[in-house]
């Protein structure tokens, strides 16, 4: 942590310089961001009751605040900054006007397993036909570009909370390996620009950190193969719309003296977003409909979860207030499902740099005969900047 | 723009630019959005002309003014509708998901119009007052 800590001071520092060019032609660039994270759960309750509970390993009352490396914070902790502090570092070669290569790796306060290791989110090559080209074409490791916030979900600059809904943003797999090819385009003479983008591969994740810690206990590992998915996105600087759908073979196993036991074996299933955003004179709306189907009537499965988020928000000045409510569900019974309203403030105080404080009131209104995460008040602050 | 406007709505600013020199009444002239001659487009609205410099459209290849010039301060206000802040969030999304590189900076108007003369493809802004025919304006914002 301490160590983290300095990195984040030192990416600090080094964001009143901005871009790094490490070589005197500018083709190789060192880059970042970071985000210096800290909240604590004011209150909380479980099935009506405020007496403290325990859930897999946490003392509740808590709140699952990133479910990719299951950071949630405890009320019996106070404030927490180990959570979900992050600094990230992209490096990137440009070997000619249309050939590139880029790497991204985060060091992250915490990564169950891992340590302090930085975990690489982004290694590709890129490259155009020709420098102006409308076609680009990428081969590596990326991160999906599922729902709005999905592939920039730990730059925390580039969006005004202090994280995206936690309730829209959790699945297992956050990676893919493969490649992908988009074409952009303005739309005749309007002012209209729109982006058409596929992707294919696939990842595999052994002892995954959000089926293992937060649903299973045992080490549980998730594959994600044969993806094949696509976005079309358009905006005219006002409206912002992206139409998402994705298709993969899941299988989710843990491992036994006998062999692999298997949850599910190359189940297809299918995610499909929408999003619509304005961004006009001072005013922001934001929304987005999510939903992930995993359906095989023959097999019993009806695995179906429902993702809603809407905010509006309001820029004066260096100062963006914001409302947020967002909400999940399943369909079958036990259902779980979760609503949560949201008060954020951005304050862009220094160039490359915001301040931001959010409150956040969370019920959960899952049917587990247990208690789950339960109901809770957080308060966070993240200090979120570029270098 | 006219003095008595200038000296009724920005004394402060008429009081700055005698000190400096200028400066100011540089910051407040007209700004040209530039092409390559060679280039078909002939008029656009800033708006689209604001597609290319927020990584919406790859069409054309913006060029920058250097990072703190009152005229790129002036472009981000009036076309591209934006604070510095938000701009910056834009590309920051873009950079870090593999969506693009943000535009190339030069270090005055001079450059840039270089520049976009040197690349039939680039899309430039620069003072009205700067433009020659080596470049080609499709839009002037007042």
């Amino acid at each position: 942590m301490k160590k983290t800590l300095i990195a984040m001071a030192l990416a600090a520092l080094a964001g009143l310089a901005g871009a790094t060019d490490l070589t005197d032609d500018g083709t190789l660039k060192l880059t970042g961001f970071y985000n210096l994270t800290g909240a604590r759960v004011l209150s909380g309750k479980a099935q009506g009751s405020g007496t403290p509970w325990d859930y897999m390993q946490w003392k509740c009352p808590c709140t699952v605040q990133n479910w990719e490396y299951a950071a949630v914070y405890e009320r019996s902790e106070g404030w927490q900054f180990n959570q979900e502090s992050s600094v990230g570092f992209q490096l990137k070669k440009e070997f000619s006007p249309t050939l590139s290569a880029t790497a991204q790796v985060l060091v992250r306060a915490h990564n169950p397993g891992h340590g302090l290791t930085p975990t690489l989110d982004w290694a590709y090559l890129t490259w155009q036909p020709s420098a102006d080209s409308a076609w680009t074409f990428q081969a590596g490791q990326f991160r999906i570009p599922l729902y709005y916030y999905s592939d920039y979900l730990y730059i925390g600059y580039a969006y005004p909370w202090v994280r995206p809904a936690p309730d829209v943003y959790g699945w297992p797999i956050y990676a893919y390996q493969g490649a992908n090819a988009s074409y952009r385009t303005q739309l005749g003479q309007s002012d209209w620009a729109a982006t058409f983008h596929m992707w294919a591969g696939g990842y595999t994740q052994h002892n995954d950190t959000y089926d293992t810690q937060i649903y299973y206990a045992t080490p549980t590992h998730e594959s994600w193969k044969s993806m094949v998915g696509g976005y079309v996105s358009a905006n005219n600087g006002i409206f912002d719309v992206r139409a998402m759908l994705m298709h993969y073979k899941d299988s989710t196993w843990q491992d036994s003296p006998a062999g692999k036991v298997f949850f599910v074996e190359d189940q297809s299933t299918r995610i499909a977003g929408l999003s619509a955003n304005v961004d006009y004179k001072n005013w922001l709306v934001k929304s987005e409909l999510d939903r992930y189907e995993q359906v095989d009537a023959g097999k019993g499965l009806n695995n179906v979860y429902k993702y809603a988020l809407v905010a509006v928000g309001y820029q004066y000045e260096a100062w963006t207030p914001m409302y947020t409510f967002s909400r999940y569900t399943t369909i079958n019974e036990p259902i779980e499902a979760r609503n949560t309203q949201y008060l954020s403030l951005r304050w862009d105080f220094r160039k490359n740099t915001a301040l931001k404080v959010q409150y956040d009131v969370s019920k959960d209104k899952s049917h587990y005969s247990y208690p789950f995460f339960g109901d809770s008040r957080l308060l966070s602050v993240s200090l979120q900047g570029l270098f | 723009m006219d003095l008595q406007l200038l000296f009724t709505r920005r004394r402060l600013a008429l009081l700055l630019a005698a000190t400096l020199g200028g400066a100011t009444l540089t910051a407040r002239a007209e700004l040209a959005i530039i092409v390559n001659p060679q280039n078909p487009a002939t008029r656009m609205f800033p708006s689209q002309a604001a597609q290319f410099f927020l990584g919406g459209s790859v069409q054309f290849t913006p060029v920058e003014q250097p990072e703190n010039s009152p005229l790129r301060a002036e472009f981000c206000k009036k076309v591209l509708e934006k604070s510095p802040a938000q701009v910056e969030a834009i590309w920051s999304k873009i950079v870090f998901t593999a969506k693009g590189k943000p535009p190339k900076e030069y270090k005055s108007s001079a450059e840039v119009k270089k520049a976009v003369a040197d690349n039939v493809n680039a899309i430039g802004y620069i003072e009205k007052s700067a433009v020659d025919d080596t470049v080609k304006v499709v839009a002037i914002v007042p």
